[in-house]
């Protein structure tokens, strides 16, 4: 049986931390070390802050559905909003390895996102906003 | 000459998004009061995201600015994951002890 684990939140900083709450227990139900598990709140903890900062400007009556499942050895989780559209290409990658005068203080979020997962794809519709698939392999 | 001041700070629990903020609020405070040598006992901290890392940044910024400094002890061996996977282990001093924080500012 392929069990499905679904929350809908408002666009709030305040719900993040009731967001990594929800992943841990899908996470755990279906199988993943406290490893993994922690890899994958912190993408989704960083995608979720995303959507609220970029999708939606910090407004508050935004919604935010968050999908998880296991397809096979794939821990598969979806984040879906209806803001406005979020392009992963306009973000500069940090450079990890500069001074700190030179840090650029942007697309941290975006680049642990990629660390966490083994895949992480964004689509945008028009009529259905920006929905982010990230993958992790189970074993 | 006369010891520096040490302000201390504990955050608890998550530094994400929401709990950099008022980290972020507090810190601001303390440098406007001129408190510029500033240490971060992240022991009671669990997670740290690029919110929490963007808001230490700035504010080691501001202090080394001001002739002061920021630095940090006590992580958790994820947190210490975080720091080097993003390179901001080598962008604050960070210590194990508290003790050993307290005396590098002398």
């Amino acid at each position: 049986m392929v069990q499905k684990f679904s929350l809908t939140v408002d666009s709030q900083l305040e719900h993040l931390s009731e967001i990594a709450d929800f992943v841990e227990l899908a996470a755990r139900e279906s199988g993943l070390d406290d490893n993994k598990i922690y890899e994958v709140q912190m993408a989704v903890d960083e995608a979720c802050a995303n959507v609220i900062e970029h999708a939606y400007h910090g407004r508050k009556d935004g919604t935010i559905d968050i999908g998880c499942e296991r397809r096979g050895k794939e821990f598969v989780v979806t984040i879906q909003d209806f803001g406005e559209r979020f392009d992963p290409k306009k973000v500069a990658r940090p450079r990890t390895r500069d001074p700190l005068s030179k840090r650029n203080i942007g697309g941290l979020g975006l680049f642990f996102m990629h660390k966490m997962m083994d895949k992480v794809h964004f689509e945008f519709s028009p009529g259905s906003g920006n929905r982010l698939t990230m993958i992790k392999k189970i074993k | 000459m006369a010891q520096k001041e040490i302000t201390v700070l504990t955050p608890q629990g998550r530094l994400d998004a929401a709990g950099a903020r008022p980290l972020e609020a507090e810190l601001k405070q303390y440098m406007a009061a001129g408190k510029i040598h500033l240490l971060i006992d992240l022991a009671g901290t669990r997670y740290i995201s690029s919110n929490g890392l963007r808001a230490l940044l700035a504010a080691q910024k501001q202090a080394k600015e001001r002739g002061g400094a920021l630095k940090l002890c006590c992580l958790s061996p994820r947190l210490v994951e975080i720091f080097e996977m993003s390179g901001f282990d080598r962008v604050f001093e960070i210590f194990d002890k508290r003790e050993q924080a307290e005396e590098s500012f002398e």
